[in-house]
């Protein structure tokens, strides 16, 4: 530092400007190379390692575990049967909801989302638990209220719950989509004189037809990923995700899970194509983001609209109260009671496993958030090439039923050098990884947002690449990290299929007891933790709704 | 707005900071305490009163329920060690340690059905060990082995809604030829024998007692009569009390009591024979608690411990495997438990299975 002389002094900060440069270079390669680096260890090769465990064995190709789609090739048409109903159900209740708010006030629209969340916060088995209590045979509604007696079992017993609770995301993208799209051309069918059922039909309709595409395909694939469902209430109406659940509890057989699990991924692939074909579409229309509230005359398909969207959503309320209740009151030769001994029972049940879910949930949440700014920033924002199998990898334990993607887990990480079989670790990169997908989706979105042009003028003022990603596209995806951080959190929360397989005695977490308080009939207390893990959700989504629309107002 | 953003980054990363923190403290070993448990494979002298003492050190079960807990921590407090547990069914356990390369999950295999611990000594998963006390058990449920030692007995019973029945103008079955009546159609549940032990116990039972031939037409008979097969254990118990059938084939414990006297139902022992499957305890081989759980088996069969056991599972005195173990009495009639052959339960597992899916098979 002992230099003045002047020329040196700016020859040395050219110097080290090369040098600095040079290093952001080296750091810039090494995000890069080690984002890859963790998407391919853990997404890529567990998922290959499932393959491999379907189709070797002692060495070579063997492919007679496939041969229950022979015998057995009911199964896969239940699947794609019980799929395809539930998608098309599930679409035309999110259709009708989503046309609804078109004509409601905004409070209650308001009050429709917050429902909607309350579905999309409950752990997914839930639905099973109060619909035999409703429904069934014997149930409160069917016996009590309308002296029928059906039977509840099968595809409709498994089409109905999976509606159920398929329906609150696909009318969450619904509304969304609706939301950001220009109403002008609304504006303009009205100001001449075009009637509703014109303008919902011919209109606003053909308008939604990418998001509607893309709901449509999205429960299939959950509906097909689904096993709780149809393990409680399909009866004899089994499908391939049970029967390779089952494989593994009941024959302990996991190259046939493992094969089954293959032929489940081959439609669920085709159907993620076609989806992300429709995405994109999505997303180029959903450009306009000018909140404007339009009105219609209440007539013509109005109605049909309002009678599925109120039926729904009775049927949802219904639900939670009976959850609630549930909780609450116990039974004793036939009379009804009120009481707090499930909430006193279900506190052994509760002991450390509720916070090792809250403290997996939130760093499942973080990580998959900064992993997915990382993976879209390379492949959305800088366009890399590699970056974008890499992004179509990453989406893989979207596609895969959450069962599928846990073995993967247990055989690609039970040999050193990477065991991590029994450790804390595995299950909480399970659940990071599990998320990512959905994590990509939010922050890309919101990254549809961020001009172009501002990037590509500071870069051609000489900023770097990780000052770019650093500087300018995180905190303009804040609403986007909020908002996957929020996604991830619920769904680890509320996750089981892929932890399922890879719970250790010590480490539990509060799905997995409510799982097992399900499976083994103590519906009571579970009914105890599903509140308490409804209201956890509940709190973090609307924290972290608080904190997001806050520090956006500072922002602006 | 700033410094609560800050201070909740703060929070999440001291949480993650405590969970990393968390990772890395499982077991720590007290060296020196317990190597004089190690070698006493052999040794039937009782030598108590050594008080024995894990320095806080942790033993691993998997289990078939979590009703066990008061027994764990019984344990845990008498010796110094932490009890931690997880219910999983057997074919899991045996799915999950073959699939993850044959290291045991645990220390400990608590409960589930005799016919997977047979197969997880034959695959040389489990640990040798002779526990003090054994020579006051009835010998059948002991390994010759000393692989494995049963814990007591699951019967097999009806769980019957009278009042459906009645309603139906059905009269109560009381046998097991009784189910197999057209009449009972479409009125009775069952687990999937691949997933409930008790529903393999009683399979098992049925064939025992009839013979293989005349069982598997009776099986054919009854599979008429039921329109699925559970997929979960609980199953039977469930449905019927839910009122969605009229008979359930449950395992006829004080639970099954209780929820009876609860719901206006009947547990019914079937007169013609009462099936039965014993109930394994284990030991896996290659774990950091293996000593843990030698003490543990120990401390199970002390009386003391075992009148809680027979409390905690609801045992009538004839499910009790120790002689002199007075449990509930639910009228259990000893001479109606069917003879079975116990060296076939795990032995002929494959077979009665494959062939019961076939029986079944779409349900």
């Amino acid at each position: 530092m002992g230099i003045r002389n002047k020329t040196l002094k700016v020859m040395n900060s050219i110097k080290l400007m090369n040098k600095e440069k040079k290093t952001l270079d080296i750091m810039n390669s090494l995000l890069k190379i080690f984002t890859a680096l963790l998407v391919i260890v853990f997404v890529l090769y567990p998922f290959l390692s499932v393959f491999g465990k379907a189709l070797y064995s002692d060495g070579r190709t063997n492919l007679s575990e496939f041969q229950f789609i022979k015998g057995e090739f009911y199964l896969v048409k239940n699947s794609l049967l019980s799929a395809s109903i539930t998608a098309l159900l599930s679409t035309t209740f999110a259709l009708a909801l989503g046309l609804m708010t078109f004509f409601v006030s905004e409070r209650q629209k308001k009050i429709i989302m917050f429902i909607l969340l309350l579905t999309m916060v409950s752990p997914p088995f839930i639905g099973s638990l109060t619909y035999i209590e409703l429904f069934g045979r014997n149930g409160f509604i069917t016996r009590d209220i309308l002296k029928l007696s059906i039977n509840p079992y099968g595809l409709w017993g498994i089409v109905s719950v999976q509606t159920l609770g398929f329906t609150s995301l696909n009318a969450v993208l619904l509304i969304g989509y609706l939301d950001s799209f220009d109403k002008t051309m609304i504006e303009s069918a009205k100001s001449l004189k075009a009637n509703t059922t014109s303008i919902l039909l011919d209109i606003v309709v053909p308008l939604m037809k990418p998001a509607i595409a893309v709901s449509f395909l999205l429960s299939f694939i959950r509906s097909m990923a689904d096993f709780s469902s149809p393990m409680i209430i399909g009866g004899a109406f089994n499908t391939l995700a049970t029967e390779a659940y089952l494989s593994i509890i009941a024959k302990g057989n996991s190259p046939r899970a493992s094969a089954m699990s293959v032929i489940l991924f081959i439609p669920s692939i085709i159907v993620f194509i076609v989806y992300s074909h429709f995405l994109k579409q999505q997303q180029s229309a959903s450009k306009n983001l000018r909140e404007s509230q339009t009105r219609m005359k209440k007539s013509g398909v109005y109605h049909l609209v309002k009678i599925l969207g109120l039926f729904f959503i009775l049927w949802l309320i219904i639900q939670y109260l009976a959850i609630f209740t549930s909780a609450f009151t116990d039974k004793y030769k036939g009379e009804i009671y009120f009481t707090f001994d499930n909430i006193k029972d279900s506190i052994p049940h509760i002991r450390d496993s509720f916070i090792r879910s809250i403290i997996y949930s939130i760093i499942a949440g973080v990580f998959s958030s900064l992993i997915g700014l990382i993976l879209s920033f390379y492949s959305y924002i800088m366009k890399g090439k590699y970056m974008k199998i890499l992004d179509f990898i990453s989406n893989m334990p979207y596609i895969v039923p959450g069962t599928f993607f846990g073995l993967g887990y247990i055989f690609a990480f039970n040999k050193s050098p990477l065991k991590l079989t029994g450790t804390a670790l595995i299950v909480i990169l399970n659940l990071i990884f599990r998320q990512l997908p959905m994590s990509i989706r939010t922050i890309q979105s919101s990254m549809t947002q961020i001009e172009r042009a501002t990037l590509n003028s500071a870069k051609d003022l000489g900023a770097h690449n990780l000052y770019i990603l650093k500087d300018m596209v995180f905190p303009m995806s804040y609403s986007g990290l909020f908002l996957s951080f929020t996604n991830a959190f619920i769904s680890s929360m509320t996750t089981i299929g892929s932890i399922i397989f890879l719970v250790y005695p010590s480490r539990k977490l509060a799905t997995f007891v409510l799982f097992d308080l399900v499976s083994s009939g103590k519906y009571k207390i579970a009914s105890v933790l599903s509140c308490i893990i409804i209201i956890v959700c509940l709190s973090v989504s609307l924290l972290s709704y608080r904190i997001f629309n806050r520090s956006s107002k500072n922002v602006s | 707005m700033k410094k609560r953003l800050l201070l909740i980054m703060l929070l999440v990363f001291s949480m993650i900071i405590y969970a990393g923190c968390s990772k890395e403290t499982p077991d720590v070993t007290d060296p020196g305490v317990t190597d004089e448990q190690n070698n006493d494979i052999g040794n039937e002298v009782e030598e108590t009163e050594d008080r024995l003492d894990f320095g806080g050190r942790t033993m691993n079960v998997v289990t078939t329920s979590e009703k066990y807990v008061e027994l764990f921590d019984a344990f845990g407090k008498e010796v110094n060690a932490k009890v931690e547990f997880l219910s999983m069914s057997s074919g899991e356990v045996i799915a999950r340690i073959e699939a993850e390369g044959g290291k045991p999950m645990a220390d400990l295999w608590f409960g589930g059905g005799l016919d997977a611990f047979m197969a997880a000594k034959d695959s040389g998963l489990l640990e040798q060990y002779v526990p003090k006390e054994v020579d006051k058990i009835d010998s059948r449920f002991v390994d010759s082995d000393n692989y494995w030692i049963a814990k007591g007995l699951t019967v097999v019973g009806f769980l019957v809604n009278e009042e459906y029945l009645q309603e139906k103008g059905l009269e109560t079955p009381t046998k097991w030829t009784d189910l197999a009546d057209p009449k009972y159609k479409g009125e009775i549940i069952m687990s999937n024998p691949a997933i409930s032990g008790t529903n393999y116990g009683a399979v098992k039972g049925i064939l025992d007692m009839m013979g293989e031939e005349e069982g598997w037409k009776y099986l054919e008979k009854l599979n008429e009569n039921i329109p699925f097969y559970g997929k979960r254990g609980k199953d039977p118990e469930e449905k019927t009390v839910a009122g969605e059938f009229a008979i359930g084939i449950v395992p006829a414990d004080k639970a099954s009591f209780d929820v009876a006297e609860k719901n206006n139902l009947r547990v019914i022992y079937p007169e013609d024979g009462i099936p039965w499957v014993p109930e394994g305890v284990a030991i896996f081989k290659g774990g950091d608690g293996v000593d843990i759980a030698k003490a543990f088996i120990d401390f199970m069969l002390r009386d003391e411990n075992q009148k809680l056991l027979a409390e905690l599972d609801g045992k009538d005195s004839a499910q009790m495997i120790k002689e002199g173990i007075e449990g509930y009495d639910l009228g259990l009639p000893k001479d109606k438990l069917i003879e079975q052959d116990i060296s076939t339960f795990g032995s002929m597992r494959e077979n009665i299975l494959t062939k019961w899916e076939e029986l079944t098979k779409g349900k």
